[in-house]
């Protein structure tokens, strides 16, 4: 039996109230309404940005986002199996609008943290009272000899934000021979999304079973040992014969010789650190940093943007808050539910702020469904709080983790049709 | 033995008479909004899910949400993710969800039923169902099952009818004789009666 | 279900959902459509579930579906009368509020039925004690109630299952149904009371339902007719066997049988029972209990035929002549008891004639000497030379007699009269303090013994005194005590006196109001004594006497009493002590010497005549020894004290006197 005891209700009451008292706050309280500008329409931005007006209907929130439409890059390994269109990884951002979010379509290339401008390649000028930086990330092309952004663009997608080179590499494999062969190129820790590599391998591979049945599919791989490992070497045995002499899908662990050094975009040849390998298709997916933004407003130590985890405001410059994919969140992964989960925590940040309040105790959930095959989906899910001591975000113990292995079938099945109803939740929840 | 007991029942609830004292603020911990915003990536924005397979959890009652957290978090019903993820929080921050969720306002999302199928789930749910599950299995004490997502009610029936969820009290036997009364389909029936309620 | 069709079925949805969900303009979510949130339906203040009534009576309330099945297959009432409910004093309370185990519906188990009626009775009351608009004001009875349950029997552990309590509040209240005062619920209820009392006490029902109370509920739904709570009360339940059960039903019996009860306590009985004890017959001592029937009835316990049974569970002995006894025997009922009526009559003309009189005289007489003080005349001592010659009055032995008498009188008058004023509280006060009825009876016989005693024994003094001086006794002489002529004319010249038309009467060796005190015992004694005598040994007397005489006796013997005890301690203390002349008091009863000059002065004819028959020697003597002084005064104060306290009593008694 449960009871629902008088203080959690008066807490639960007492949040309804703020939220009821906020809608109405007047803004001769508070003086001239309180501006946040929101850098960057993905995960972390476009949830930031809703979460902000969901939280105080009287800030006024600009969201600069250079590209007029969202297209989510989880899911979008299911483009490259056929499973679904990129179009249906496309939403518009009218859903922030109704918001009262006035959404810009323009680039930010440089925040002025003392005047608090930022300013934008259209040549806007936006003052704010905080902003939120949510960029996603960029790529080290340094890394990998032979790769350029060019060549990604034409004839070695990395594919690794959802968009014309998804089509691209999904064209390729749908033009490639029968017994051909696609290397996939995994990054290095830490990148966005640690399970999308091998999820992009199985989606391939469930593609070929029925296409291309005795094609192949080389990882290579300069880690030892990757996300959700266990149950994705699980599915590809029961999938694609992992583990036996026919297997479709081959795993090159950094021990193996995984890690590549360069590539020739001619003869789609990649240098491993062993050998040497030759692909009718080659995905790269390059080494990555925080995205371009980050960089110019001076908010980046090494590749990433450190941030004080409570507010996940900037510890290089104040009233500048980085999400996402591009802050440095450890120990959460580069994930779209971590950037939205950020995203609410630096909401609320930022609202207190105003209020003259102090930040509350953040609480973060990932969770990540990635699809091995048809019928055949499996999960990660963790809850984390913040150690603010060492300020890093911890999982709370004996909690999370990924799916249970050697699962049912039917759980298995079910979680195929989670992963689905999750990608509806995530874009609704950032976007409607 | 039992005197300790008491003693430090007293104490506790001494402690929580001040915490309920003082400001929000100097509670430690995650606020019920903070702990529940982190719900909406699987059950849409305040727990009205637009994914089928993820029920909505807004206005669902706060016992009922308290109930299933407890029995997730003890691997007692058919896990897939939510044990996993309610390992993580106390009884109290279940409770504190538990408030939030109750204080949404439910948005559903229309479904496509069989208008026949519904016609007789209506019938089966007036004779075996409505008396728990009352106004037609509105957001209640029961849970919620009016307008819920249809593949989520098929997994639990799923669950139930196969053992791998307990029964709640008295539900088998209405279960039993409502697929006496209309055949296998009595299931489904229902399931497509509440998926056609908005 | 099977797989299949519901994958097929799966299947379709998915294609129909996809396309739903991205079609905007099917995709407007739409509201819930009941108005409030889910959290108005729990209690802001404490968090709890707010359960309406009409949850409740979704599945108690229908009428198709009275019974469920229990958890391990068992049948189980479920069925609760909405109307009823509505209809009830707890009509707008919520189930809950009572049925305070169920927090959930549909119930996550197998619910308890626990209702706290008290102490939600209780808390209610404190909580409204002071709400002036009275809404609440029926809770002080009910609190009461609770008060008397918690006290009786029914609230004691039942001696088979000590976890639970003989009876509690819903096995004689159906809590669903409680109407308000002057409902038909509570019409109802009343004449069910016996069925409810009876699901228990079944051998008590069935005796009551031959009984003409049962009868006349059960027959012809008299709800005038008594029901086991009008005897046993509905709270303050003890077992019969106790004095305070006794008691209570013999009181509630009176609540319907007003002139019973009342003509019951005019009898010996009636009197100790309302004293607080319950030694002597009760109500149901003879009329039975439960069975209870009029006299005509063969089988009643008063038909005549029946009734000796009843009256020798005390009286063993008891013979024909006990049925002559009116237990209800009513002096104020000339047509059915004149011969009581005649005695009544007879004894309060004489109380009322005597005490007219004498009252008068007092009054007139302290006129008199207050208005002689007032001219300086009458007799004033001579405070700076008290006299130191005394004259002898009385013989030791006739001092012993009358302290001896006195006292007992006393005792008599303390002892008889709380049996009289068996309604007050002093009475009840002395019956304890004296250690209950039975001692009392001891000491008032023990008194009377001695009493009749020493009237014996003064007697034989008095008649071998005239016997002795046979020859030369003046029967009319001036020191004998029978009443002559010349006390007519005292009586006649003293009310001259006190009217101020001539001199104050001269006045021989004793007075015409002496006199009387003198020979007022005789008569008294007959009277009293004899009636005494007769409720003393009632199966003795009975032998020769029939039973009505008991009522005559007991009657007379309290008028008799009466009488001499508002006589003594006030006419006699007046006459003796209390008038101007001789206030405070005389000690000469005790010392047996008389001052000289108070001699002369009150009894001239005496002293001239001792004077010239040169008696007068004989009879002086010095003054009493101040030791013998004060021990006479001390003596002489406290029988004063006692008698004026017992005049108090006997006044209280008769002013708050309920007939």
């Amino acid at each position: 039996m449960t009871n629902i005891d008088r203080r959690a209700f008066i807490r639960g009451a007492a949040g309804i109230a703020a939220l009821g008292v906020s809608a109405g706050f007047p803004a001769l309280v508070l003086g001239a309404a309180r501006r946040v500008v929101v850098v960057g329409g993905g995960v972390g931005g476009a949830t930031a940005a809703k979460y902000l007006r969901k939280l105080d209907d009287t800030i006024s929130v600009t969201l600069i986002e250079r590209k007029p439409s969202y297209t989510s890059c989880f899911m979008s390994n299911e483009v490259l199996s056929g499973e679904r269109t990129l179009q249906s990884l496309t939403f518009g951002y009218d859903g922030l609008r109704r918001h009262g979010i006035e959404v810009v379509q323009d680039t930010a290339v440089g925040i002025d943290p003392l005047q608090k401008i930022v300013q934008t390649a259209g040549g806007g000028k936006f003052q704010y009272d905080a902003c939120v930086v949510s960029p996603g990330i960029g790529f080290k092309w340094e890394a990998i000899g032979g790769y350029t952004e060019e060549v990604a663009a034409t004839t070695v997608p990395h594919a690794w934000n959802a968009g014309p080179q998804t089509e691209l590499l999904r064209r390729q494999i749908e033009a490639m021979p029968e017994g051909g062969r696609v290397i996939i190129s995994a990054p290095p820790n830490p990148f966005k999304c640690p399970p999308g590599p091998y999820e992009r391998a199985s989606q391939i591979a469930m593609y070929c079973k029925h296409h291309k049945p005795r094609a192949k599919i080389i990882i290579l791989d300069p880690k030892d040992a990757f996300s959700k490992q266990g149950l994705y070497l699980e599915g590809w045995r029961k999938l694609y014969g992992y583990g036996t002499d026919n297997s479709m899908i081959e795993w090159i662990s950094a021990a193996g010789g995984g890690k590549i050094e360069e590539i020739d975009p001619e003869t789609l040849t990649v240098q491993a650190e062993i050998e040497e390998f030759q692909g009718d298709v080659v995905n790269i997916i390059p080494p990555q940093k925080a995205g371009a933004i980050a960089f110019a407003a001076d908010l980046v130590e090494g590749d990433w943007c450190p941030v004080d985890k409570r507010t996940f405001e900037s510890t290089r410059h104040k009233g500048i808050y980085v999400l996402g994919d591009a802050s440095s969140a450890a120990k959460m992964p580069k994930s779209a539910y971590a950037a939205n989960s950020q995203a609410k925590v630096c909401a609320a940040a930022i609202v207190n702020r105003f209020r003259g309040l102090e930040p509350g105790d953040p609480t973060f959930v990932n969770t990540c469904y990635s699809v091995v095959g048809e019928d055949f989906g499996i999960s990660v899910a963790a809850v984390y709080g913040l150690n603010s001591h060492t300020n890093t975000i911890e999982p709370i113990p004996n909690s999370g983790g990924v799916s249970p292995a050697n699962a049912s079938a039917e759980i298995r099945k079910r979680e195929v049709s989670y992963a689905h109803s999750w990608f509806k939740n995530v874009i609704s929840d950032m976007l409607e | 033995m039992k005197r300790d007991d008491t003693m430090s029942k007293h104490v506790r609830n001494l402690l929580l008479a001040v915490l309920t004292l003082l400001p929000a603020a100097v509670m430690a911990g995650p606020s019920g909004q903070a702990l529940s915003f982190t719900c909406a990536g699987c059950h849409g924005t305040d727990g009205s899910s637009v994914g089928p397979s993820m029920p909505a959890i807004a206005g669902m009652d706060p016992e009922v949400f308290v109930d299933a957290m407890k029995d997730y978090r003890l691997d007692k019903r058919n896990p897939s993710i939510m044990n996993r993820i309610a390992k993580a929080y106390s009884d109290e921050q279940f409770k504190e969800m538990a408030w939030f969720f109750a204080s949404q306002r439910l948005h559903l999302q229309p479904q496509v039923t069989d208008a026949a199928l519904a016609k007789r789930g209506a019938e089966l749910h007036q004779k075996h169902c409505e008396k728990c599950h009352e106004e037609g299995g509105r957001p209640g004490d029961a849970g919620t099952l009016a307008g819920q997502w249809m593949p989520y009610l098929q997994y639990t029936m799923q669950d139930f009818l196969s053992g791998k969820r307990d029964w709640p009290r008295k539900m088998k036997r209405k279960v039993d004789a409502a697929i006496e009364d209309d055949g296998a389909d009595a299931v489904s029936a229902l399931i497509h009666y509440y998926g056609s309620q908005h | 279900m099977p797989r299949r069709i519901m994958s097929n079925r799966a299947a379709r949805l998915w294609v129909v959902l996809l396309t739903l969900c991205f079609n905007p303009a099917l995709q407007a979510a739409l509201e819930q459509p009941t108005g409030g949130l889910m959290i108005d339906n729990f209690d802001p203040e404490t968090g709890k579930r707010i359960i309406p009534n009409e949850r409740c009576l979704d599945c108690h309330g229908d009428e198709k579906q009275k019974t469920d099945v229990r958890d391990d297959g068992t049948p189980v009432k479920i069925f609760v009368h909405k109307d009823e409910i509505e209809a009830s004093v707890h009509g707008k309370q919520s189930c809950n509020n009572c049925h305070v185990t169920i927090d959930r519906v549909p119930h996550r188990k197998a619910p308890e039925v626990i209702v706290g009626c008290i102490d939600c009775h209780r808390d209610t009351w404190v909580q409204y004690k002071d709400d002036p608009s009275g809404k609440h004001k029926r809770l002080k009875v009910v609190n009461e109630q609770i008060d008397s349950y918690m006290q009786s029997i029914h609230a004691q552990p039942n001696s088979l299952d000590q976890s639970r309590t003989n009876a509690t509040c819903y096995d004689c209240h159906e809590a669903h149904n409680v109407g308000e005062l002057g409902s038909i619920q509570r019409a109802e209820k009343r004449l069910k009371n016996p069925e409810v009392c009876g699901r228990c006490h079944e051998e008590q029902l069935k005796a009551y339902r031959t009984s003409d109370h049962g009868k006349a509920i059960f027959e012809k739904g008299d709800s005038e007719s008594a029901v086991c709570s009008d005897c046993h009360t509905t709270h303050e339940i003890d077992s019969p066997e106790t004095d305070k059960a006794k008691l209570a039903i013999t009181k509630n019996c009176g609540d319907c049988h007003e002139e019973e009860q009342r003509t019951y306590f005019d009898s010996y009985h009636g009197q100790v029972h309302r004293l607080g004890y319950t030694n002597t017959a009760k109500c149901y001592d003879c009329h039975g209990s439960h069975e209870i029937k009029g006299e005509d009835d063969p089988t009643s316990e008063i038909h005549a035929n029946n009734r000796l049974e009843n009256c020798r569970v005390c009286h063993e002995d008891a013979n024909d002549n006990f049925l002559t006894f009116w237990p209800h025997g009513d002096a104020d009922d000339k047509e059915k008891y004149p011969g009581l009526w005649f005695f009544k009559v007879f004894m309060q003309a004489l109380i009322f004639g005597v005490m007219a009189f004498f009252w008068v005289h007092v009054m007139l007489w302290l006129y008199r000497e207050v208005m002689d003080r007032i001219q300086g005349k009458g007799f004033i001592e001579d405070m700076d030379k008290p006299d130191i010659v005394y004259f002898r009055r009385f013989p030791v032995a006739w001092r012993w007699i009358h302290g001896l008498f006195a006292i007992s009188t006393m005792a008599l008058i303390l002892t008889g009269t709380t049996l009289i004023f068996s309604h007050t509280g002093w009475a009840k006060a002395v019956v304890v303090f004296l250690g209950g009825p039975l001692m009392e009876g001891y000491i008032h016989r023990t008194a009377a013994m001695i009493w009749l005693g020493i009237f014996a024994v003064h007697l034989a003094i008095a008649v071998s005194n005239i016997w002795r001086k046979r020859g030369e006794f003046e029967w009319f002489g001036s020191t004998s005590m029978l009443p002559n002529m010349k006390d007519m004319r005292d009586l006649r010249d003293m009310f001259k006196w006190f009217l101020g038309k001539g001199p104050r009467p001269e006045f021989s060796h004793w007075t015409y109001w002496q006199k009387f005190d003198y020979w007022a015992p005789f008569w008294g004694a007959a009277v009293i004594g004899s009636s005494g005598l007769m409720l003393f040994m009632p199966e003795k007397t009975a032998l020769i006497l029939p039973g009505w005489m008991f009522n005559i006796a007991t009657l007379v013997h309290a008028e008799e009493a009466l009488l001499a005890a508002i006589f003594l301690n006030s006419v006699h203390f007046f006459n003796v002590h209390f008038r101007p002349e001789r206030f405070p008091m005389s000690t000469t009863i005790f010392t047996g010497a008389i001052p000289f000059e108070e001699f002369r002065h009150d009894h001239s004819l005496e002293y001239e005549r001792l004077v010239a028959s040169g008696e007068i020697n004989n009879y002086l003597v010095r003054r009493p020894s101040r030791r013998a002084d004060l021990a006479a005064s001390f003596i002489t104060s406290v029988l004063i004290m006692a008698g004026l306290a017992l005049l108090t009593l006997v006044l209280i008694g008769l002013i708050t006197s309920p007939s």
